[in-house]
């Protein structure tokens, strides 16, 4: 593996035309990512007809880094202005935010550079060294019972969050799976709450529903602060957090690169679930839940590392299986097409070369969000100083657009203005916004995968539960929902023999 | 068996019986002009491409080998608009809500038809749409491991599936009406099979489901899982097609194995509005049927299995192709009891 690597690495750098690609790769990851609505896909997109005048090793090479360090530039906006710049940073705004608001923008900020290249730069290893294995286990033994049984688990883990109860945090999360159900149902196509309209029957976008959510409901609420003259500028700080600081979470780390990447292998699923998986793991850990979704510098911890353990991850069965992991190692089977190759098992053998190309440069991808990360953190820091009514009025136009450029719908538009205002009313009622994307986005990927495992089954719940993993996941969400329900009404209890 | 037999007498698909094994190597242009005149200056700016599905799919990678294609041949810019959810109708949507002046033109796949033949105030791809040309044709196929141990071919295949009484799986693309789900039902009514359809709407779950043996078969075209085949991984079992084409001689045909039914071919095509100037109309069909022809898109259909059998239609074959389409799906569909407006 390291004669392969140092391989890889001499080709990468020692060809001009292939580092200023790689350099291009890192910097336009980094600048999509962090521009609210226009993600590293819309760059993917845009620079795909050109990589067919790439040699293959540079264009797979190239989307593969714009991959890495694209999943980590959504978390600078969703930290500073709660604006996640993808649906996998949706997470770090949770806590990431309400740091800002604190002032504790500079260790949010370098708090997700530094665990997004160490949760990133761990994938990458792992991916270099068990690739062909890991891709087959994970295609034998987890079906849609178990990623089913995967969202359900994280659905109880992390539907605490936020919620000024755990009935209000339950009643957000079924108010996003309820969202989640509008439009084609993912098995059998037929329509459901479109009233008849076609865009509907698309279902609602995650990226509408997720600016309106966070972004329009924020600035609706801080501008209501600036109306009745409540509103306080965030302030800037740009104080990284310290070594000891972060050695605390070092656990927490570990265990969000072991759920990223197991997210990550999974066909289809990516770096949005490991993100959620990661989150909720780290509420379930903690031994201060109350403290999350309140500036808990461990949400955006978990959160960060374990959306960039996915990336080398999903190249998995990308590589190994010709299986694409998400949207944008979608298009780099595209990528591949245009120089008459196929991702798969026959790469290996066909191509190594290109292999350790590629794993090369996600490995020196993820290094280099630390240091190109931190030089530019002092920089966009700097953001903060924008007066509200500069800021608000540019974010608007920037999520309206975002909202706009995915599908070109009108529609969504309209839905990240509708979200915004629910949002606005919900935050005000002790509703859990991070509750409510939660159930759009899981219950999207944990319904289709529930009706193909009942398809699977015969729709016999006996047979469904005797998958071992299938059963363990459902068996501890479970207990996990128990335990939360249980504690709510002994607390519920508790205070109502104080009162009396 | 009675319907299927009345349709497979009584239906015929436009170019079946008389499609081509032209393959990569003996491709013949069949559009003899090499340039023509823009009519009144038209197009003096960019066409918009509306695809009503994603870019990484069957029909992105089509929209963009054609739209190069095209731009090479004209050097006339085609700016993609992907427009994907609903089984395609956002899109379709969203083209017949566009300017009909022939600077918008629609990509579209067999799906355009079987939703108007469900319901006929949906646009008529054959009607509504005049088809610039149809570029992609291709069957069907059963595929399973290839180390799969339990049945290695089709009659083991299915002597196996019926001792398993229902418990036996495929995985396609099962919504309701589609293509996938009407193949299955002559399948398994010419056959006296009963087997569970899990539908999988995008392809890498899909093929991992056979991969790692959560499911028994596939119903899939060949182009869609090439590097499957290519790798040794996947393995064909039943041609859904009238003939053997010469890429897979080896495999049975279902006609071969006593299934008396005309094939639903998966077709992929480009559209542009019936009410565009009918000037207009000529020069994007001379276009688009002669960037069919041009190296570029010969590369790309052929490495999508897409030269196996004639992919090509003009105008009038694939208004041919269409109505055949829709009549049959109607027929099926209301032989299924489903609603037909």
């Amino acid at each position: 593996m390291i004669e392969n690597f140092l391989a890889g690495s001499s080709a990468l750098f020692g060809d001009p035309i292939t580092i200023l690609i790689f350099v291009f790769g890192v910097i336009g990851g980094m600048l999509f990512g962090a521009i609210p609505g226009v993600s590293m896909l819309t760059l993917a997109a845009i620079l795909l007809p050109f990589s067919a005048g790439l040699e293959p090793a540079q264009g797979v090479m190239l989307f593969a880094v714009i991959y890495c360090t694209g999943t980590y530039g959504g978390a600078i906006t969703a930290i500073l202005f709660n604006i996640p710049g993808a649906p996998e940073n949706a997470p770090t705004a949770f806590d990431g935010y309400p740091m800002t608001k604190q002032g504790r923008a500079g260790k949010a900020v370098g708090a997700a550079v530094l665990c997004s290249a160490i949760g990133g730069t761990a994938s990458a290893l792992l991916m270099m060294a068990a690739t062909e294995p890991l891709a087959k286990w994970a295609i034998r033994n987890i079906g849609p019972p178990e990623i089913f049984a995967l969202v359900f688990f994280g659905l109880a883990v992390a539907s605490s969050v936020g919620g000024n109860t755990i009935w209000k945090g339950w009643m957000s999360v079924l108010l996003g799976l309820l969202v989640a159900t509008i439009g084609q149902d993912p098995v059998g196509g037929i329509n459901r709450y479109n009233f008849g309209m076609t865009d509907l029957a698309a279902g609602i976008a995650f990226v509408p529903a997720i600016l309106g959510f966070f972004a329009v409901s924020e600035i609706f609420i801080q501008a209501e602060k600036r109306a009745f003259g409540k509103y306080n500028a965030p302030k800037l700080d740009v104080n990284f957090p310290t070594f000891l600081e972060l050695w605390r979470y070092k656990i927490a780390v570990i265990r969000s690169i072991l759920v990223g990447f197991f997210c990550g292998i999974l066909p289809g699923i990516g770096a949005t679930l490991a993100a959620f998986m990661g989150y909720g793991e780290a509420v379930r850990w903690s031994k201060n839940k109350e403290a999350f979704g309140k500036g808990n510098l461990e949400g955006v911890i978990s959160s960060e590392t374990a959306n960039n353990a996915a990336t080398g991850a999903a190249m998995i069965p990308l590589l190994a299986l010709g299986l694409p992991g998400g949207a944008l190692t979608a298009i780099m089977v595209a990528v591949f097409q245009f120089h008459d190759m196929e991702p798969g098992p026959l790469v290996f053998y066909n191509s190594p070369e290109l292999i350790w190309v590629v794993f090369a440069a996600m490995f020196y991808a993820n290094v280099s969000i630390l240091f190109i990360g931190l030089i530019e953190t002092k920089t966009i820091l700097q953001l903060l100083r924008i007066p509200f009514h500069f800021l608000a009025p540019m974010i608007l136009m920037l999520a309206s657009i975002g909202s706009y450029i995915g599908r070109g719908l009108v529609l969504d538009v309209i839905v990240m203005f509708l979200a915004g205002m629910i949002g606005f009313l919900l935050r005000r009622s002790g509703y859990s916004i991070p509750g409510i994307v939660l159930g759009i986005i899981l219950g999207k990927i944990g319904e289709q995968n529930f009706a193909q495992g009942m398809q699977m089954v015969h729709y016999d719940l006996v047979a469904y539960l005797s998958r071992p993993i299938c059963a363990l996941l459902i068996l501890a969400g479970a207990i996990t929902l128990g335990t939360g329900v249980y504690r709510a009404l002994a607390s519920n209890r508790t205070g109502a023999n104080q009162n009396q | 068996m009675k319907l299927v037999k009345t349709i497979a007498t009584g239906v015929l698909l436009a170019g079946m019986s008389t499609a081509s094994f032209a393959g990569g190597h003996g491709f013949k242009c069949k559009v003899s002009e090499d340039s023509m005149a823009k009519p009144g200056g038209f197009p003096d700016r960019a066409l918009t491409m509306i695809v009503p599905y994603g870019p990484a799919g069957g029909s992105g990678q089509v929209a963009s080998a054609m739209a190069k294609a095209v731009t090479e041949l004209t050097s006339v810019d085609i700016n993609r608009d992907h427009k994907p959810g609903g089984s395609g109708t956002v899109g379709m949507t969203a083209y017949m809500a566009s300017p009909a002046d022939g600077y918008n033109v629609l990509e579209h796949i067999d799906d355009a038809s079987s939703a108007h033949a469900l319901d006929s105030s949906k646009p008529n791809p054959g009607k509504d749409l005049i088809p610039l040309v149809i570029s992609q044709v291709t069957f069907s196929q059963i595929y399973i491991r290839s180390n799969e141990t339990r049945y290695n071919d089709w009659k083991s295949f299915v002597a196996w599936v019926k001792k398993q009484g229902g418990k036996a799986t495929i995985a396609n693309v099962s919504k309701e009406g589609s293509m996938e789900r009407v193949s299955m039902k002559f399948i398994t009514d010419a056959t006296g099979m009963k087997i569970q359809q899990i539908s999988f709407d995008k392809g890498a779950p899909r093929y991992g489901a056979l991969m790692g043996g959560q499911v028994d078969a596939l119903f899939e075209q060949p182009g869609d899982v090439k590097k499957f085949l290519d790798s040794g991984d996947f393995k064909p079992i039943l041609t859904i097609f009238n003939e053997r084409p010469k890429a897979f001689a080896d495999v049975p045909t279902h006609v071969e194995m006593g299934m008396k039914f005309t094939p639903l071919l998966r077709f992929r095509g480009f559209y542009v509005n019936a009410k565009a100037p009918a000037d207009r109309v000529k020069w994007l069909q001379w276009a688009f049927q002669r960037g069919y022809c041009q190296d570029s898109y010969q590369k790309f259909n052929d490495s999508k299995f897409m030269s196996v059998i004639d992919s090509y239609r003009d105008t009038d074959g694939a208004k041919t192709l269409i109505n055949g389409a829709i009549k049959q799906y109607r027929e099926v569909y209301k032989s299924m009891g489903m609603a037909v407006k």
